[in-house]
């Protein structure tokens, strides 16, 4: 129990130490795994799985995945992708799937919140409230 | 103009509700009737989580990177990858009369086929309790029909009086008993059309018994007639631990609402032992830190919380009351053990139940040493304080006496006189089970001994004598009985009443 709250709490230091203006810097987190690397302090291969895991879920955070039943004429998903960079900052990276099963309409997914507009997503509601 | 921007507004409204927003998260792992989810940034403290294929989750650790969660449903259906979705909603179970006369589990969901359950009010399972400003001391009393307790630890309406007991020292026939007098009480009013009695309705919750148990106590219930005014809430030992641990919660809701509409309800539940084994299942199985016992760290909190729920509220808030009976099992009469100490102090006083006694055929078997009522004599009415003042202290005279008078066969008469006064009142205080007895002829049973009308009968043939008395009364003198029954107090016309009673019943030598 206490080699996992020192390995949880140096690997949030890590993930801390990895940010230039709020935002995730490639550079200092490779000189953090190397320093890491070079000290090989105990339980360093923890602490590294552990702050790959917060590392994962951060840039999940900093993720948008749109799903679309066609696949979008590159101008909307470029408007698309600009109008999300503005609300959740320059870094949000993009994904765009097709996804038929949704029948219609557009689910946008960043992090955790979702916006869903989809035609199934309206249906399943419909069904809920009969 | 205006037309126009209604009509504008109206379509923002439904553009709005076109998309929703929400908050998911993804299952990482599942098993033990746990899920642990990634995700989930916006969820709340104990809110409900909806899985795929309509199973519901309860948020129980909100952690660093991810939120532990209860299943209430098939934990089977979900598997790793799936999505779940805040909903911004408690958990809640259906209150209101329509639940009167059904067995249901922990959502409130019938398990006694006879259909749907009509409610449109919901009350969610975790709710504060009232506070100070809302509360009165107890004034109205809990009228068991078990005459050991009436007289010598009686129960207030509000009060928490635990009973603790080894297995199969029959706590569960106290409970029963006081749910069949209480449909009795609550049936001669509705029957005399008496606007000032407040009826009681009852409230069972089983927690992990066994489900042929909770099936007697059943038709027990049927049998007497008292499923009318009862609500069985059952989470069988088949049941998941989340189901069980979230029982007695619901309960305590079904039983708000009778509390919040100005009506008195009495909770029992069944028992706290197993609600604290399968609390600790699921805190084990959410890796929270374990104490004492391997229980969690809020195993006090989980039975202050429940407990503290129960309460009677002043006038201005409606005049409500929930009383609670919680049952404790102890093992091998040991009631230092972690879980018994805790509810002891939680609770209002306790009635004790011996093995031993109950083994000697003293049955209900409750220790009179060991048991206490904390407030429940303010709720006592007058005509029992007069009947019952003493016994209690006789009683445990009688018990030191009778280990003392083992010893030695030369007593002085004064000895004598309080052991054999003891002996009867033992024998006067066994009951059979599913039999309670109305408050009136308690009096008069208790009147005749205070008066000596009892002491010339043998030992062995008091119960013969009280039997004999008791129908005497119900079939010849039911006016006396009702006198009693509405004064509520003995005055001097009422005891030269009784007095003539029992010398025109005495002198029929009922037992020779």
């Amino acid at each position: 129990m206490q080699v996992k709250k020192e390995v949880r709490k140096i690997a949030r230091e890590m993930l801390r130490a990895s940010f230039t203006d709020a935002q995730l810097d490639r550079g200092r987190i490779t000189s953090v795994v190397d320093s890491i690397l070079a000290k090989k302090p105990r339980n360093y291969l923890k602490i590294l799985e552990y702050y790959k895991r917060l590392l994962r879920l951060e840039a999940e955070k900093r993720h948008a995945r749109i799903e679309t039943t066609t696949a979008l004429e590159p101008q909307i998903a470029s408007q698309i992708s600009l109008n999300l960079a503005r609300r959740y900052g320059t870094d949000l990276t993009t994904e765009f799937v097709v996804n038929p099963a949704l029948l219609g309409g557009m689910r946008i997914r960043v992090g955790s919140d979702v916006w869903d507009s989809s035609v199934r997503n309206r249906l399943e509601r419909l069904q809920q409230q009969l | 103009m205006s037309s126009i921007l209604e009509e504008i507004e109206t379509k923002i409204a439904g553009l709005k509700t076109s998309t929703t927003k929400s908050n998911i998260g993804t299952v990482r792992e599942t098993g033990d009737g746990v899920a642990r989810i990634e995700g989930l940034s916006d969820v709340m403290l104990n809110e409900m989580i909806e899985f795929p294929g309509g199973v519901f989750g309860l948020a129980l650790n909100l952690e660093e990177t991810e939120v532990g969660a209860i299943l209430l449903g098939d934990a089977t259906k979900i598997s790793e990858g799936d999505e779940a979705k805040t909903t911004g909603r408690l958990l809640s179970v259906p209150v209101g009369k329509g639940l009167l006369g059904r067995v249901v589990n922990t959502l409130g969901e019938p398990l006694d086929g006879k259909g749907e359950i009509k409610s449109e009010t919901f009350y969610p399972l975790e709710k504060i309790a009232p506070g100070v400003i809302k509360r009165r001391s107890v004034s109205q009393p809990v009228q068991t029909g078990i005459m050991a307790i009436d007289a010598m630890i009686p129960i207030g309406r509000g009060q928490r009086e635990l009973i603790i007991g080894d297995r199969a020292t029959g706590k569960t026939t106290i409970c029963v008993d006081t749910i069949i007098s209480q449909a009795r009480l609550n049936k001669a009013a509705e029957d005399s059309r008496d606007k000032d009695y407040r009826p009681l309705y009852c409230i069972y919750v089983a927690i992990g018994q066994k489900n042929s148990n909770v099936a007697r106590v059943l038709a027990v219930l049927e049998k007497e007639d008292a499923m009318r005014y009862t609500t069985i809430v059952s989470a069988p030992a088949s049941e998941s631990a989340t189901n069980q641990y979230l029982a007695p919660f619901a309960g305590a809701a079904m039983g708000e609402w009778f509390m919040d509409n100005g009506m008195d309800a009495l909770i029992i539940y069944d028992d706290l032992s197993k609600h604290a084994v399968a609390y600790r299942q699921v805190s084990l199985v959410l890796k929270r830190p374990s104490g004492r016992e391997a229980y969690p760290g809020d195993v006090f909190y989980l039975h202050s919380r429940l407990l503290e729920r129960s309460a009677r509220v002043s006038d201005e808030y409606g005049g409500g009351s929930v009383t609670a009976l919680p049952i404790i099992e102890t093992q091998a009469g040991d009631v230092s053990a972690y879980i018994p100490t805790n509810v002891i102090s939680i609770t209002d006083g306790q009635i004790y139940l011996e093995t031993d006694l109950f083994y000697q055929g003293v049955r209900p078997a409750i220790s009179v040493g060991l048991s206490v009522s904390r407030v429940g004599s303010a709720a006592q009415i007058k005509a029992i304080k007069q009947v019952a003042g003493k016994v209690k202290l006789d009683l445990a005279q009688f018990r030191e006496l009778a280990a003392f008078a083992q010893f030695g066969s030369d007593l002085d008469a004064a000895t004598k006189a309080r052991l054999d006064r003891g002996q009867r009142i033992v024998e006067l205080f066994k009951q059979t089970q599913y039999n309670p007895l109305p408050i009136e002829l308690q009096v008069a049973v208790m009147w005749a001994m205070q008066n000596g009308f009892i002491d010339p009968v043998p030992v062995e043939r008091v119960k013969e004598f009280q039997n004999k008395l008791q129908d005497f009364l119900e079939t010849r003198k039911e006016s006396l009985l009702a006198s009693i029954r509405q004064k509520k107090q003995l005055d001097a016309e009422l005891e030269a009443n009784l007095k003539a009673t029992l010398e025109e019943f005495s002198a029929t030598k009922p037992v020779g």
